[in-house]
């Protein structure tokens, strides 16, 4: 059986201001293996943060059911670690701080808290940083942070929302790659959402394309290039194909969206 | 690239290690003009261009001072007027902190209180003096309330605004690792609101300076107001002069502190 199973999920706002409620994910049923690497993409707002929300338990279902290990989410849990979208580091706690504040609110008690933290952040490359304040830290570095803080927990599941959407194309290659090592050592499940075309195809054992209005799934591609990877591989004829469907499906996406704006 | 982001030190900590080293062209300046006044001060009346009555000089001032910490009782002022500022302040403390937490986590309570209390806020306090001297005499009661009144505002405002404008983000961040709503509490909004309640601190101390001196000009038996009073009477402009310092460089100071232990507790801010 599959380690996250999501069925007819559908999740309604209430728009504010109005008692008008609008789906943001409609109809979305997908399946996941212990162990994958699911990448997330489509155009902004077609839902990707909900759906990953969804599974972490910080948004309610409307319609449907999100089932993990067999278990019912009905919110938050230790099994799943979400790696935010935007900065959530704590500002007054140090890089130590902040990967211990998971396994405090989780209550750890694998052992020394302070040992723990200072393993992950060694796990990341931020050995030497571990006294330092977020402000002290490039976006890059306060990423690796959010990263580390979430492998502390010992999840089973990593949610990931667009963790390098704020990186320069450089320093995002780069935190690709790192990621990969990291995953491939600990072997956790991820869900990770992107913009990014070739991250998607890099980081994925298969990539889930979402469409908008509602949102919801169009296409899941399976991802058979050969692991572990290198930046090699983003110029093998299997990965230009790849990137080619990806592309033609978001360009697809963006002229209904034109579309939408005209008649409005 | 990498090996690039990892050696690169902070230049701040470099910068900070340095700065305090050779004193800034402001100091310097600083002290320099200070000096000048100083020397036009106790020229001033000699010269015939002021009548030293009612300006006095830099050196009998200076001798006023010795004179008061000799043989006024001054200890004995600065403990009344101390007391009242000490009971006053924690008073206002222990009520506006819970208030201002409570104030700040409910929006019902909110939209009930904060109309009135931003009136009293924006109110200046002091005219509710009269009044409290009726209710509470004239020994260290009325003061004490006119401390707590003056101190209460705007701590409860300050830590009540810390508090209800914490980030949404870093709540649901913590909600994500399964935090109760207590740990939220204790660590997302307390450690967040902690410098806007600080700045509530700071703004406190100067109304509440403010409180004792002016409770004391207005009637009292002891207490540095009363001092003011009394040499105001006899026009000794080198004792009030003393008093006046005294009484800044106690307000300064606790400013200063609680500033430097906000600055140190906002550093993360700074970015
Ligand atoms: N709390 C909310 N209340 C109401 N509407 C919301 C809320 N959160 C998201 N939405 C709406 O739901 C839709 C999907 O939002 P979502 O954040 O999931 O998109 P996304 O695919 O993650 O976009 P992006 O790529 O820009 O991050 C958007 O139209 C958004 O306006
Ligand atoms: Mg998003």
């Amino acid at each position: 059986m599959a380690q996250i199973e999501i069925r007819d999920l559908g999740i309604d706002y209430r728009k504010p201001k109005s008692n008008e409620v609008f789906s943001a994910v409609d109809s979305v049923a997908l399946s996941v293996e212990k162990g994958e690497f699911v990448t997330i993409v489509g155009s902004s707002g077609c839902g990707k943060s909900t759906l990953l929300m969804a599974v972490a338990g910080l948004v309610s279902l409307t319609r449907g059911s999100i089932e993990i290990d067999g278990k019912q989410v009905t919110g938050p849990g230790p099994d799943r670690a979400v790696v935010f979208q935007e900065a959530s580091l704590l500002p007054w706690r140090s890089v130590r701080g902040n990967v211990k504040f998971g396994l405090e609110m989780q209550r750890w008690n694998g052992g020394d808290l302070n040992e723990r933290a200072m393993q992950m952040i060694r796990l990341v490359g931020l050995g030497r940083f571990s006294d330092y304040h977020p402000h002290q830290l490039s976006g890059g570095m306060r990423q690796r942070v959010n990263i580390a803080r979430a492998l502390a927990v010992d999840p089973e599941v990593l949610l990931m929302d667009e963790p390098f959407g704020a990186l320069d194309a450089q320093t995002r290659e780069i935190m690709g790659a790192e990621l990969l090592r990291i995953w491939e050592r600990a072997k956790k499940t991820a869900l990770f959402v992107t913009h990014d075309i070739d991250e998607a195809i890099f980081l994925a054992d298969k990539i889930v394309v979402m469409g908008r209005n509602p949102g919801h799934i169009k296409e899941v591609i399976k991802v058979d290039l050969p692991r572990p990877r290198n930046e090699a591989i983003l110029d093998s004829d299997a990965f230009h194909e790849l990137r080619k469907r990806l592309r033609a499906h978001l360009a697809e996406d963006m002229s209904s969206m034109q579309l939408v704006q005209e008649v409005a | 690239m990498r090996s690039a982001e990892i050696t690169a030190e902070p230049a701040e900590t470099r910068q900070l290690s340095l700065s305090f080293l050779r004193p800034s062209r402001s100091a310097v300046i600083g002290t320099l003009a200070v000096l000048a006044f100083l020397v036009l001060w106790q020229i001033a009346p000699t010269m015939g261009w002021v009548n030293g009555r009612f300006t006095s000089r830099p050196t009998e001032v200076f001798v006023a001072a010795i004179d008061i910490f000799r043989n006024d009782n001054f200890l004995y002022h600065a403990r009344i007027s101390l007391t009242e500022f000490v009971a006053g302040f924690a008073l206002a403390i222990v009520v506006s902190i819970p208030l201002g937490v409570l104030l700040g986590t409910s929006k019902i309570a909110r939209y009930l209180i904060d109309p009135p209390l931003m009136a009293l806020y924006i109110a200046p306090t002091l005219v509710l003096l009269p009044i409290m001297v009726i209710w509470l005499g004239i020994d260290m009661a009325p003061k004490i309330a006119v401390v707590f009144l003056g101190a209460v505002f705007p701590i409860v405002l300050n830590t009540m605004a810390g508090m209800s404008e914490a980030d949404p983000r870093f709540i649901r961040m913590a909600r994500s690792f399964g935090a109760t709503r207590f740990d939220i509490f204790t660590r997302v909004l307390v450690p967040g609101s902690l410098p806007a309640l600080l700045t509530g601190l700071r703004l406190a101390v100067g109304r509440a300076v403010l409180g004792v001196i002016v409770g004391e000009l207005f009637v009292s038996q002891a207490g540095i107001g009363y001092q003011l009073n009394l040499y105001g009477s006899a026009m000794r402009i080198d004792r009030l002069l003393v008093y006046a310092l005294i009484v800044s460089a106690f307000g300064y100071t606790l400013t200063v502190i609680v500033r430097s232990v906000e600055n140190k507790v906002r550093d993360w801010r700074s970015k």
